[in-house]
């Protein structure tokens, strides 16, 4: 049993640290605290099911679905381009109209989704036949392989955005936005154009990680599942520090566990394990109320 | 000779204090139209929508008294207004709960309902900015989880809720019962939001809404004048927790489905900062007129006149288009007027205000204009 709470709770853990990623890099760079995040992954579950499951590329093949997720990867990140610029930039600064603005972006794909695809929720997995549905063990606990691929993309995914973060230009002018951005402005940062970078970059990181968490762990996806992404994002980047990317990552794993352990736990109290994320996150921020590693925070206390 | 005297008396003060000032005199308006709209004949249905309007229009003042007021962000007001819904509708559900009449269970629920805001905002106003609204965003859900958790169904009644039915507000007024009843159940509702317009009014212009404002412009500046804050953010949190606890006791009394997890869901926490910002934040008739705007929007636009003018597309194809055309309605209201409808027609006619010849007007407001241009040009 605890075997099964680490392995499970690794492998989610890593993919949910990938989701909250990019919430806290687009909340630590231009300050938006984007309640579309969840749409993103939603979209990308829908891409997906586009471009591999329905068939558009001929027979479901392997080669398809790696079209199919760098396809929806770009698409995704088309459309939080298109929707920054369209709402989020004419009511940057403002706290509270962002979060209106976005949480009607989050409404209005929810809709464009159930007009489109109707209230069903379709099956969004691998081809069948490959790989990645069979099972190994790894201490005891079977794992399909298609969770040990989704680990091991986000782990290989975190460590070069960490990369990109601390050692090319972009990122450094990202940090520098974040730390000051009057002072980073007036060092010659584009920042308009980083924001918008910062974004697409975001929506996609939301979108790779609704892929490979719809195909290895949810299985289906629909409508209405931009909450739960967003719910747990939002409380694992709390929990981590609002804008620290060490804390998303520590904080993935933290609610990846907590969740898989009340699931083990609870095994018939299926609507409590949704609310563990945001328990743990509220006890957390009630003993620290900067999450772990908070920063850009106000200079209090 | 007094008489007259006291009439002459009673309009110049009316002239110079509601007639003169665009903004009060729009607000003046806009009470009397209120007034009057249940005795123009509408359908019962309708007077039914305006109840809700009321309801929203309470529920989205007492947001704005923390965040338009305060500067705390709360993006979990739904809690407040859950709780109302629920111990209102336990404490006076006949077959449920305990069958207390309306007058007996609103003020249990507002004290229920300022108590548990004392419960919530202690632990939550010790963070601040984007934490606090990402914060409040999670007791609803978590507290809906629990309410819809099976082993709670006795009390809770899961999915369902707990249904009042209609109480007979006022028992001599059932001559005709149902017209009557909602005309009865509007005016309550209007004089309720009116009590809480002038409330939320006066709060907002006494000593504690000074150093409200100041802790919305700068918490550090007014810690260092040595202003308690975390006592008056809690006392704001209270005060709104406390409206918006009324607004759910109302909307279980007055709706037909009484209270159901829906009260505590996300688009419940979301309505009240849509209507707020639809109005304009900061303000008192924002907030109402935010209501009507809303209602106007979501009822007669969206169910009424858009089925008549594309009766072709389905029905449940016509559910998803509406939310869709509603939410894109707000975010070009958003983007548009980022401060509001009624603050970008009180600017307006403000702008026309100052531009008007100042001489043609009587001596007191001349003075009254001349200190304010003093005091606006001396800062």
């Amino acid at each position: 049993m605890i075997e099964q709470i680490i392995v499970y709770g690794a492998i989610s853990g890593g993919v949910y640290a990938l989701l909250a990623l990019g919430f806290t890099l687009i909340y630590g760079v231009s300050g938006v605290v984007n309640l579309a995040h969840g749409s993103f992954y939603m979209l990308a579950a829908y891409m997906f099911f586009v471009f591999g499951s329905s068939g558009l590329f001929g027979a479901e093949t392997m080669l398809t679905s790696v079209l199919a997720v760098i396809l929806a990867v770009v698409v995704v990140g088309v459309v939080g381009l298109i929707v920054y610029r369209l709402t989020i930039h004419p009511v940057l600064g403002d706290e509270v109209a962002v979060m209106v603005v976005t949480v009607c972006l989050a409404l209005i794909f929810q809709q464009l989704m159930l007009l489109g695809f109707g209230a069903d929720f379709p099956r969004v997995s691998w081809p069948e036949g490959s790989f990645l549905l069979k099972t190994t063990s790894i201490f005891g606990v079977t794992v399909e392989y298609s969770r040990i691929l989704a680990f091991i993309v986000s782990i290989v995914l975190f460590a070069m955005l960490l990369m990109f973060i601390t050692k090319t230009k972009i990122g450094k002018a990202m940090r520098a936005v974040s730390q000051n951005r009057e002072v980073a402005m007036l060092m010659g940062i584009n920042t308009d154009r980083l924001y918008m970078l910062t974004m697409v970059l975001s929506a996609m990181l939301a979108a790779i990680a609704g892929i490979f968490i719809t195909t290895s762990i949810e299985k289906s996806t629909g409508a209405w599942l931009w909450f739960k992404p967003l719910a747990l994002s939002f409380s694992i980047v709390i929990l981590g520090g609002l804008g620290s990317i060490k804390g998303s990552l520590l904080g993935g794993f933290i609610i990846a566990f907590a969740a898989k352990t009340v699931e083990t736990i609870l095994p018939e109290g299926g609507a409590i394990v949704g609310v563990a994320p945001l328990a743990v996150m509220v006890a957390v921020l009630l003993l620290r109320p900067k999450g772990l590693f908070g920063k850009r925070v106000e200079m209090e206390d | 000779m007094t008489i007259t005297s006291y009439l002459r008396r009673a309009y110049s003060s009316f002239v110079a204090h509601v007639f003169d000032i665009p903004a009060r005199f729009m607000a003046f308006l806009l009470f009397l139209t209120l007034l009057f709209i249940p005795l123009m004949g509408l359908a019962p249905f309708y007077l039914s929508v305006l109840i809700q309007a009321n309801v929203l229009a309470i529920f989205a003042a007492s947001w704005d008294l923390l965040v338009g007021r305060t500067g705390q962000i709360s993006l979990g007001h739904a809690v407040f207004f859950g709780i109302g819904a629920y111990s209102t509708a336990i404490l006076s559900s006949t077959v449920y709960g305990f069958g207390l009449p309306l007058w007996v269970t609103i003020p249990i629920a507002m004290l229920v309902g300022s108590a548990s805001a004392l419960l919530i905002g202690f632990p939550c106003l010790r963070v601040k900015g984007p934490y606090l609204a990402l914060v409040t965003m999670a007791f609803p859900l978590i507290l809906q989880t629990v309410i819809k958790w099976t082993p709670l169904n006795p009390v809770f009644h899961g999915e369902n809720g707990i249904k009042i039915g209609v109480p007979p507000l006022f028992p001599f007024l059932s001559i005709r019962p149902y017209n009557q009843q909602r005309m009865a159940e509007y005016y309550f509702s209007l004089i309720m939001l009116f009590i809480c317009a002038v409330i939320i009014y006066k709060i907002a212009n006494s000593k504690t809404g000074i150093v409200f404002a100041s802790i919305l412009d700068d918490e550090l500046a007014s810690k260092a004048c040595g202003i308690n804050t975390t006592k008056y953010k809690l006392m704001a949190f209270i005060l709104s927790g406390l409206f918006a606890t009324l607004a759910g006791a109302l909307q279980a009394h007055f709706s037909p489905r009484g209270a159901d997890p829906s009260t505590l869901g996300l688009t419940m926490s979301f309505t009240p900062v849509v209507v707020a910002f639809l109005g304009g934040i900061g303000t008192i008739y924002g907030s109402i007129v935010g209501a009507y705007v809303y209602t106007l929007l979501d009822w007669f636009l969206l169910r009424d006149l858009i089925p008549r003018l594309l009766p072709s597309i389905p029905y449940e194809a016509r559910q998803y288009l509406n939310l869709l055309i509603f939410s894109l309605l707000v975010l070009i209201f958003v983007i548009k007027w980022p401060r509001g409808v009624a603050r970008f027609t009180t600017d307006k006619l403000e702008d026309l205000e100052e531009a008007r010849d100042l001489d043609e007007r009587g001596p007191r407001i001349w003075k009254r204009y001349k200190r304010k241009r003093e005091k606006s040009s001396s800062i």
